[in-house]
């Protein structure tokens, strides 16, 4: 089961693969670190300039980007008080404080070593437990399959928190748009009103684009952020060799990395809450609570650990299921599919090389936050907070119209773009979520392939969704997470009253 | 604290719902012309949009009644409109006038007018993100970009 992970190391170290996963993690250190961009939305501007490429150089490129944002979202918000990414939230409470007693150097370089190590040991959980588990989901047959997806579906809409109603009216939308297109069955047009552009379906890519690029676009055109770049100037950093031994934090990185690790798993949960989660238990077991908050060097150490190690073990589930932990997770997917890799079983029957080497690339991606954001590095990085916003905002709308031109080398994809942007935008506003717009499209015509191929076994009977054992559990796995959330919250409410 | 808008339809949740509820049944008119296997999933999803917005409506509703102030969407509707206008006015611009000028202008039109006002960074920008995308896309990768439908290209 594992040797095909020593099989797939010569080619992550072809000089092409190795270099994508640097040019990844520096670009993913970038776009962390300005706030109102994140990894989700770089790897959603990335995805469609790695057509032409090898599947392991685009894939590098992603775990790098990945690995990357997380780490880099410390930097403004040990500098400035404003997370570069959402999952950097918890990192501010100390490392702002630190910057400002002119220690921002020492706590990004505690960042930068957390973040490494989480990382490192969610790529080992990446690398554990999805092989054994693509084994077991090789038995599925198409009801099965089915129940994955709706499992999936259920897990992003109801354990993402907020209200369940916009989740569900994304989920639904996400799988209307996986439907538009040619039948797969019959052949016959759906919603496709003549357009032959439309044949072939909505590439996930246009709607990645649009709706995860788009909306920070215009956020950062909205709102100037004026940085006074008095932390910044006074980071006082030295070399990390000298850093590393100030850093005795291995019990608070061990217990991060398992939460991370876990977190990650979880479908709907994520970076922000695994940081969060990590924070609490450090502070709560710490000798010195007192002290949290007022600048505490393993407060920075236990967000950046979990929200590091959420990021491989959320690869867990989408790899091996089909189904994302996190919104990042979910574009990677769409990642995949741009290169035909359909997330799944299958995927590590018919391409070990791909997929093992892409695990590989996690690990090394999380080694190298190390070594790109050392001293010199993090003085650098750090500088990039003076970028101005409107002319970022103007050169990402230029990607933005060159990747979705290139993929069929036609506008209609750009102004399909648009459009998604648009209903994006408000989605953003209004606090849909955006995660299970993205799963519904690659799930949907996943179930509805599924789900039409097991009626035709069952001859038309709809009892044959539920005849055997794994469909059941699955049927139930999906009612918990459905009743799960409202249930816990009435028994909190019922235990306030009391 | 009483309702601040002129009217409870016009909260960004009412409108949205009601706008989801419009288009899904617009939506459901050409399911009626397909099989009924190949509507069983697009017409799901689409009762289930109208059935869900219904519900995300009357909860908008409740908190109107209940004197909950909506948020808005934009502290600053112009900025975010102007936005808008300049994306697309860009996408049309390459459309028919060509990708190259379309770039070289919008770049600094763009940050200019979102408050970036150096005419000399402006200038090294531009030439550097035009420059590197000829270099990679045009020369590197052979990519064709769009030459200008008003060119007869």
């Amino acid at each position: 089961m594992y040797s095909d992970l020593l099989h797939a190391l010569p080619d992550v170290f072809a000089w092409t693969n190795f270099a994508a996963v640097v040019i990844g993690v520096i670009a993913g250190i970038v776009v962390g670190a300005m706030p109102g961009l994140s990894a989700t939305m770089a790897i959603s501007v990335l995805v469609p300039f790695t057509f032409g490429l090898e599947p392991l150089v685009a894939l590098g490129l992603m775990a790098g980007i990945y690995n990357g944002a997380m780490y880099g979202g410390a930097i403004p918000a040990v500098l400035l008080r404003i997370p570069g990414t959402p999952a950097a939230v918890a990192t501010t409470f100390d490392g702002y404080p630190m910057a400002q007693k002119g220690e921002g150097g020492f706590a990004l370089q505690v960042a930068v070593v957390s973040s490494s190590i989480g990382g490192i040991a969610s790529a080992f959980a990446l690398m554990l437990l999805a092989p054994p588990l693509s084994k077991v989901t090789l038995l599925f047959g198409p009801s099965e399959v089915f129940w994955v997806a709706v499992f999936g579906l259920a897990s992003i809409i109801f354990l993402l928190g907020g209200n369940p109603i916009k989740g569900l009216i994304s989920a639904c939308f996400g799988v209307f748009v996986s439907v538009i297109g040619s039948d797969p069955i019959y052949g016959n047009d759906r919603f496709t009103f003549g357009q032959l552009e439309m044949l072939d379906g909505i590439n996930i890519v246009i709607l990645l684009v649009g709706l995860y690029a788009l909306p920070p676009v215009i956020d950062l055109l909205e709102t100037p952020l004026k940085t006074d770049g008095v932390n910044s100037s006074k980071l006082g950093t030295e070399p990390i060799w000298k850093a590393l031994p100030r850093m005795n934090y291995w019990k608070t990185w061990l217990r991060g990395s398992f939460l991370g690790i876990w977190i990650g798993i979880l479908p709907g949960a994520g970076g922000s809450m695994a940081a969060f989660m990590s924070y609490n238990e450090a502070r709560r077991t710490s000798k010195h609570p007192e002290t949290w908050g007022e600048g505490e060097p393993e407060g920075v150490a236990a967000a950046e650990v979990a929200n590091n190690a959420d990021t491989a073990s959320a690869l867990i589930p989408a790899l091996t299921l089909g189904i994302p932990g996190t919104a990042v997770a979910a574009v990677m997917l769409g990642g995949l599919l741009v290169h035909g890799l359909q997330p799944g079983p299958m995927l590590f029957r018919d391409n070990p090389d791909i997929v093992f080497g892409f695990m590989w690339q996690f690990l090394f991606g999380a080694i190298l936050l190390v070594l790109l954001g050392g001293s010199l590095a993090t003085n650098s990085f750090a500088r990039l907070l003076n970028l101005p916003r409107p002319l970022l905002g103007s050169v990402i709308i230029v990607l933005m119209l060159i990747g979705v031109y290139s993929i069929h080398g036609r506008m209609f994809d750009v102004y399909l773009m648009l459009g998604f942007g648009a209903i994006g935008w408000v989605m953003d506003r209004l606090k849909f979520p955006l995660p299970p717009v993205v799963l519904g499209l690659i799930l949907g015509g996943f179930a509805e392939e599924n789900l039409r191929l097991a009626l035709r076994i069952g001859r038309g009977d709809p009892m044959v969704l539920f005849q055997n054992t794994t469909s059941l559990i699955l049927v139930a796995l999906t009612a918990a997470v459905v009743v799960g959330p409202t249930l816990k919250k009435r028994f909190i409410d019922s235990r306030k009253k009391a | 604290m009483p309702e601040s808008r002129n009217s409870r339809l016009t909260r960004p949740e009412t409108l949205t719902a009601v706008g989801i509820i419009v288009v899904a049944a617009g939506f459901l008119v050409p399911t009626y012309d397909l099989r009924a296997i190949s509507a069983l999933l697009p017409a799901a999803m689409l009762i289930g949009l109208i059935v869900l917005s219904v519900f995300l409506l009357l909860a908008d509703q409740r908190k109107a009644s209940a004197g909950e102030d909506a948020a808005p969407m934009t502290t600053s509707p112009k900025r975010v409109i102007g936005a808008f206008l300049m994306i697309v006015s860009y996408a049309l611009a390459c459309d028919f006038v060509g990708f190259y000028i379309s770039t070289a202008v919008t770049i600094p039109l763009v940050a200019w007018t979102f408050g970036y006002r150096s005419p000399v960074g402006l200038l090294i920008a531009t030439v550097i993100v035009v420059g590197t995308i000829w270099a990679i896309f045009d020369f590197g990768m052979s990519q064709d970009f769009p030459t200008g439908r008003l060119w007869g290209r």
